[in-house]
Formats: structure tokens, C-alpha cells, sequence
């Protein structure tokens, strides 16, 4: 038997939306519009790395909707 | 000897390392579970790492050294008699188009003299028969910071432009505000004469609310030559913003600080000077 990676797209997927929910609710908690400015952390890199997971999210999405419409299993 | 060790970035690579193992066992036994975990922690691993801790000085220490440096300018300016209006000079009044300078007048109703005579002061910045002295305004490190935050540099910037995004800047990259606005004085004017609003195009109004600075502005409220003049570094800031950005001399017309200093209200007159 040789080894295979046991995960699919559709599991990545719901790792990366979990992922990337939990980061933009944080950025957006602790941004200094809502008073949050004692917070030591870098905001922006948060910031940057929740787009950042949301844009992986949405590309897996956009191959799952591409493989149904291509038919490509 | 101490070793300096960045936790978040240690706890990133040891989630890192933990979530790859993870995924490894998970591919030779082909099992979904470790798999999912793995993954997990892969993720989160290079997000901890990726995402620094900023570094932070005590509120404390930021206006003990501010506060002293408003206190000196201000003796200074007693001192030497300097009783006029700063104004915020645009860089074609000066030999180096990066400096920011701001012109005090010896007497209270002294002038600003053309760009060619504050050049040649800048040569020598307190001659002894000057009519007016040349000093770093508070704000002038802040303001280079603010231009390396807004990734442009301000003698590019228009008036709108900035106005747009400057509340964003102060707010959420600088984080020295909580909340600011800043409008031309006739935005929401109505009803007046056409020659009283052109006058009050000139007039620009800049609300802020801020922690980071609140002792340093309320200090500021003590010192005669700066409050209403030179500006807290606030203040400072968005004079110099303002001078760059329209390219004419600029100054500060009032300042209102809350007594607790934490509320701000300042406006600025863009000065129209006569062709030169």
C-alpha cells in the first residue's frame, strides 16, 4: 500500500473557513475603531494574514464550483 | 548571559513542526483525524509566527519625554522673544524640500517674508538681527512616520486626498487617534454669501480624539508659545500634513484641548500669499 494524503480540497477548504473566520472576526474585534488600541499586537499582519486565509478559502471554493461545472471528480 | 526569545515565533515553529508530524503520521497511515489536526496546526503555526507582538514603550515614559521637549521649545521661544504666529512653511521656502521647518516672527505682528530671505535664514537659523527664528516643529518625526504609513510622500498628496486618508492612517495604522475628522471649513455651511465661503475654504477643521497623546496635549494647554501657535505634536503633525499637501504656509488658528486632554479641536488657515 503506498502512503496517500487522506485529506481532500473539501477538507482543506473547511480548515482554511474556520481559519480565516476566526481571523477576520479578531482583526476586526481589535481594531482601534472600536477603542481597542492597547492590544500588543501587529494589527496589520493580522489583518493581512486573515485576507490572506479568506483568499485561500475562496480559491478552493472556486475549484470545487469549477470541477462540479467541468464535471471533473 | 540572557537570551532573548521570541515567544510568539517559538510557539509558531513548535506548532509548525507539531501540526507537519501530524500530517506525516497521517499520510503513512492514511487516518483523516491526524490529518484535519495537522493541518490545523499548520496553519495557525505560520499565522502565531507570522504575526509579530509589536514593540510598546509605557504611556508613562512617552509623555515624560515629549512633555520636556514642549517645555523646552517653549522657554526657548520666552527667552529669545519670539512672540509671533508659527507658521507651517511648504517646502519651497526651503533649501531642502524634505525638511520641515516652521517660521516664528520676532514681534507679534511680524510677516512672513519670501522663500528667498527664510532660505538664507535657514543658512543661519538665529542670526542676531533676525526678524524671525526657524524651528523643528514638534510634530516633524511624527509627520515622517505618518508619510512612511501612508507609503507616499505628503508634497504629493492633494488637500481631498488627505483628507480621505488621514483618518484612516491616524486611526487604525499609527493608532494615536481613536477618532478623528477633518473637513474644510464650509463643508457644512450653508446659506452665506459666496465671498464669505471662498474666505472659508482656507479654513480647515481637524476633530481627533486620542489616549496615546492626552498629557502631552493637555501640557500643551499650559505653555503659552505652543498652545494655539506651534500645536501640541498632534496638532503639529496636521499643520505640517497640511502645508505639504497644498504647497502654501500654513497656520494654527485655534485650539480647543478637553480638560482632560483627550478631546481636540483645532482649526488651520491655509495662507494665500501674494505672487511671488
Amino acid at each position: 500500500m503506498t502512503p496517500a494524503f487522506p485529506l481532500g480540497l473539501w477538507d482543506v477548504s473547511l480548515v482554511l473557513a474556520v481559519t480565516a473566520i476566526v481571523l477576520l472576526v479578531t482583526s476586526e474585534i481589535l481594531s482601534p475603531y472600536y477603542g481597542a488600541a492597547n492590544l500588543r499586537i501587529n494589527k496589520k499582519r493580522l489583518k493581512n494574514a486573515a485576507m490572506t486565509t479568506s483568499i485561500l478559502f475562496l480559491t478552493t471554493v472556486a475549484i470545487q464550483i469549477a470541477a462540479i461545472i467541468y464535471g471533473i471528480s | 548571559m540572557r537570551i532573548s526569545v521570541n515567544v510568539s515565533r517559538s510557539i509558531g515553529i513548535a506548532l509548525f513542526i507539531l501540526g507537519m508530524t501530524a500530517l506525516l503520521a497521517a499520510t503513512v497511515y492514511s487516518t483523516p483525524i491526524p490529518a484535519l489536526i495537522g493541518l490545523g496546526l499548520v496553519f495557525w503555526g505560520v499565522i502565531i509566527a507570522y504575526i509579530q507582538p509589536d514593540e510598546y514603550v509605557k504611556k508613562t515614559i512617552l509623555d515624560s519625554t515629549s512633555t520636556t521637549l514642549l517645555d523646552t521649545l517653549d522657554e526657548t521661544l520666552k527667552t529669545l522673544d519670539y512672540e509671533g504666529k508659527a507658521t507651517y512653511l511648504p517646502p519651497k521656502y526651503l533649501n531642502d524640500p524634505e525638511s520641515i521647518k516652521a517660521y516664528i516672527p520676532k514681534q507679534e505682528t511680524g510677516t512672513l517674508p519670501l522663500p528667498e530671505a527664510i532660505q538664507k535664514l535657514e543658512m543661519q537659523p538665529v542670526p542676531k538681527d533676525a526678524q524671525g527664528i526657524l524651528i523643528t516643529p514638534p510634530g516633524a518625526q511624527l509627520a515622517r512616520l505618518l508619510e512612511k504609513e501612508i507609503g507616499t510622500s505628503l508634497l504629493t498628496t492633494s488637500l481631498n486626498d488627505l483628507q480621505h486618508r488621514l483618518p484612516h492612517t491616524l486611526i487604525e495604522d499609527m493608532e494615536i487617534v481613536t477618532e478623528c475628522e477633518i473637513r474644510q471649513a464650509d463643508d457644512k455651511i450653508d446659506g452665506r454669501s459666496q465671498e464669505n465661503a471662498q474666505s472659508n475654504r482656507n479654513v480647515i477643521s481637524a476633530k481627533f480624539t486620542t489616549t496615546a497623546f492626552r498629557d502631552t496635549c493637555k501640557r500643551a494647554t499650559q505653555l503659552s508659545t505652543i498652545f494655539s501657535n506651534v500645536g501640541c505634536p498632534l496638532s503639529s503633525v496636521l499643520a505640517i500634513a497640511f502645508a505639504k499637501a497644498t504647497g502654501k504656509p500654513t497656520q494654527i488658528l485655534s485650539e480647543k484641548i478637553s480638560e482632560d486632554g483627550l478631546t481636540s479641536e483645532t482649526k488651520y488657515i491655509i495662507i494665500e500669499e501674494p505672487n511671488i
